[in-house]
């Protein structure tokens, strides 16, 4: 089990810039998808369904509605007496206040906290993917091959493969060189950003990289490299499920339609891996009288007059007679009124879209992002 | 509201709801897509600021342990106050002999412990989302011993032949409390929900006990109306009291009227329940939903119209589904027809099955019961 022996610390500082408004007043991780989930939800359930027993997060940008959400972790079961989950913010010590300069940085700010729980191995985490992983099967390989650090990898598409970091690896799977976003990769290998690693070791390189002037303080550009320079034993793993990183707004808008296929690989039903979240209390949704809902996920509090085509549907959402929304995420909160024609849509939370206002095309290769104030078309 | 207790006591016969209450108590039938009946009272106690519950169980406890556990969705797992379960004990001789009197005397320490001097009572079974702080100020204004809520009905089709029919004076004070036999066209509903001064509550199931003239609080109320000063309240919202299998099965499709689903799920505060962590419904290509109640987590292929739908239910292509109640995790399969039926838990209709009541009488089927075709 991997219960005490591996803790995991979860990144979720991350900005996501080109998410646009939808990260305008919080943290990437805390951008909701899938009807009723936030980004980071995946992870924390991940880790969960995983047996992790401790699990530190690291905050930075933005974190009010992050920490709201999270709370003292309790919808993933997280809130224990021994162990469970700790949200690690920047602070000031004697030395002055200092903000999480890079990935591996804002691990080594929190040695404390690993040291007082004294595991064998940790396991850093992203809070931006959407994905179903057991940590399990990552650590076995780790620990059958006795690696220093294994990382999890996943296939891409060959002209995709230049925006992630790609890993060159031996027949044996032994890692033996990185590229950093490479123009022409030599493998279509990406890393997922998933590392686990040997405690000691990690904290040896965190000390030693964190004296390093010319560093940025990132595990994929700094420590990681460094690392199989001086020949460690890395591995890779190859992970072959459903897994997104959503960074920007026509991506975000596609992983959320890749839920209404129905060969998508990840199942959101599977109760033996449930993805959990912060319950709100709404009852259950209503469809009227003369209501079509088509190929559509919908959740509690919804009540739907009009008429949906494969969009998917946050919380509280009224959609009123007449209006029809195709291809589109609308947040919770929003009010579609009588006659309004919503096509490939992003439509933040609170808005009202007015009586027959029209947006988009069916067919339309454009994706409209829509607050109430503004319109982005992307 | 802190000078309050919430005491919620199970009264109803479960023998009215056929298979339904088999192992449940009433107060714990699945209601309005995700809740249970006694999710409405607590919550609302809850969202009046009372902080301490007990609620008295009645004997089929299981699922009332399972549900209510230690009070966490409503917020009652505290170190202080909370909610209180207490299943009855039988054993003693007064348990035996004396209803729901002895099982309030056999809490008498609970009474004497907390430091509220008030009592609110209710009856699970009753839905009504009474504004609880605007009562009790009335209440306590009105210097009475006891204040009894009420609603005034008008019953002409008979609908409810049964319930506690409640007489007032010109002044309000309590007269006498009967049962309604509809022979006039409006009356007085008594809503079992009440607000008692702690001290006389106790003094009122001590005399109980010892003059051995009582059994149930209803009739010490009759018997002991000159005693105290006992005045009335109205209640002029709307007012749901699940007596039997067809007043249950009649509320909950009332849900799909508007007006009666804004003022139970909305009104005075959200309703919590046990969350289950199920997903968005998804509704296919196939599927055709109508004037219905839908609960997270279900998979609709087929037609439903005029129904309320629990957490996780599967309905499979070209099953129709109409005037019906399917509780949690139930599985309806292709091309079969469900009319005016009530589906326990996790029950499983098979392929091209047809399975119908009346509006009157629906069509029951057990939990965990299989139907296939032959």
């Amino acid at each position: 089990m991997i219960g005490n022996k591996v803790v995991a610390m979860l990144l979720a500082g991350g900005q996501g810039s080109r998410l646009k408004a939808l990260t305008s007043k919080i943290a990437k991780p805390a951008v909701p998808f899938g009807g009723k989930y936030r980004i980071i939800d995946f992870a924390l359930s991940n880790a969960t369904n995983s047996g992790i027993s401790n699990i530190g997060i690291l905050t930075q940008y933005k974190p009010y509605l992050l920490n709201t959400h999270i709370g003292i972790g309790s919808a993933w079961d997280y809130d224990r007496n021994i162990g469970g989950l700790r949200i690690l913010p920047p602070f000031t010590s004697e030395e002055g206040g200092r903000w999480y300069t890079g990935t591996a940085n804002a691990v080594y700010e929190n040695i404390d906290y690993l040291d007082e729980l004294e595991p064998q191995y940790v396991l850093i985490l992203s809070g931006d993917h959407i994905y179903k992983m057991d940590y399990n099967e990552l650590l076995d390989y780790h620990k059958k091959n006795k690696a220093d650090v294994t990382i999890a990898v996943m296939e891409v598409p060959w002209d995709e493969a230049p925006r992630f970091g790609i890993i060159n690896t031996d027949e044996n799977k032994k890692i033996v060189e990185f590229e950093e976003k490479p123009p022409k990769p030599k493998n279509n290998m990406a890393s997922m950003g998933i590392y686990m690693f040997n405690w000691k070791e990690l904290k040896r390189y965190l000390k030693k990289d964190s004296k390093d002037k010319e560093s940025e303080h990132d595990f994929g550009k700094n420590v990681l490299p460094k690392m199989l320079e001086d020949n460690k034993k890395m591995y890779a793993w190859n992970f072959d499920g459903y897994w997104k990183d959503v960074g920007t707004v026509r991506s975000y808008w596609e992983a959320n339609m890749d839920l209404l296929d129905d060969k998508n690989t990840l199942n959101l039903y599977d109760k033996s891996w449930r993805i959990y979240t912060k319950n709100k209390n709404l009852p259950p949704q209503y469809i009227a009288r003369g209501a079509v809902v088509n190929n559509s996920l919908v959740n509690e509090g919804c009540h739907i007059m009009g008429e949906l085509n494969n969009s998917i549907l946050f919380s509280e959402i009224v959609v009123e007679e007449g209006a029809v929304v195709n291809n589109s995420v609308v947040l919770s909160n929003c009010t579609i009124k009588a006659g309004a024609v919503i096509n490939n849509a992003v439509i933040l939370e609170d808005t009202t879209v007015e009586a027959d206002a029209k947006i988009g095309e069916i067919g339309d290769k454009k994706i409209y992002l829509i607050s109430g104030k503004k319109i982005w078309e992307e | 509201m802190d000078k309050c207790l919430g005491i919620i006591t199970a009264l109803e016969r479960d023998s009215n709801f056929g298979s339904l209450c088999k192992n449940r108590p009433s107060y714990m039938l699945p209601f309005g897509g995700r809740y249970r009946l006694i999710d409405f009272t607590i919550s609302n106690m809850v969202n009046h600021n009372i902080r301490t519950i007990a609620v008295y169980t009645g004997e089929k406890i299981r699922s009332t342990m399972d549900h209510l556990g230690d009070g966490k969705p409503w917020d009652l797992n505290r170190r202080i106050n909370g909610l209180f379960l207490y299943p009855p004990i039988n054993d003693n001789h007064i348990g035996f002999r004396m209803g729901d009197i002895a099982q309030l005397y056999s809490t008498m320490e609970f009474f004497h412990r907390t430091r509220e001097e008030y009592v609110f009572l209710s009856n699970p079974n009753i839905i009504a989302k009474l504004n609880i702080e605007e009562a009790f100020r009335h209440f306590i204004s009105s210097g009475a011993d006891m204040t009894l809520i009420y609603k005034e009905q008008s019953d002409p089709e008979g609908k409810l032949i049964n319930c506690d029919k409640i007489h007032i004076r010109e002044n309000g004070l309590f007269e006498n409390l009967g049962v309604n036999l509809s022979t006039e066209e409006k009356f007085n509903h008594y809503i079992g929900m009440a607000f008692v001064k702690k001290n006389i509550l106790i003094k009122i199931i001590k005399d109980s006990i010892e003059n051995g003239n009582t059994s149930h609080f209803k009739d010490a109320l009759i018997l002991y109306k000159d005693k105290y000063i006992i005045n009335s309240y109205e209640f002029k919202g709307h007012v749901e009291t699940i007596r039997d299998l067809r007043s249950f099965y009649k509320a909950n499709l009332n849900l799909l009227s508007k007006d009666i689903s804004r003022e139970l799920f909305f009104k005075g505060g959200a309703i919590y329940t046990k969350s289950k962590d199920e997903p968005s419904t998804l509704y296919t290509e196939s599927s055709n939903v109508q004037n219905s109640l839908i609960a997270n987590g279900c998979v609709i292929e087929g037609d439903v119209e005029n129904s309320i739908v629990f957490r996780g239910v599967k309905i499979g292509k070209g099953a129709f589904v109409k005037n019906s109640v399917v509780m949690q995790k139930s599985i309806i399969e292709d091309n079969a027809i469900v009319v005016n039926a009530v589906l326990d838990k996790q029950t499983y209709i098979g392929k091209g099955v047809n399975i119908g009541g009346s509006a009157q009488a629906p069509y029951v089927v057990e939990k965990y019961q299989k139907i296939v075709k032959e």
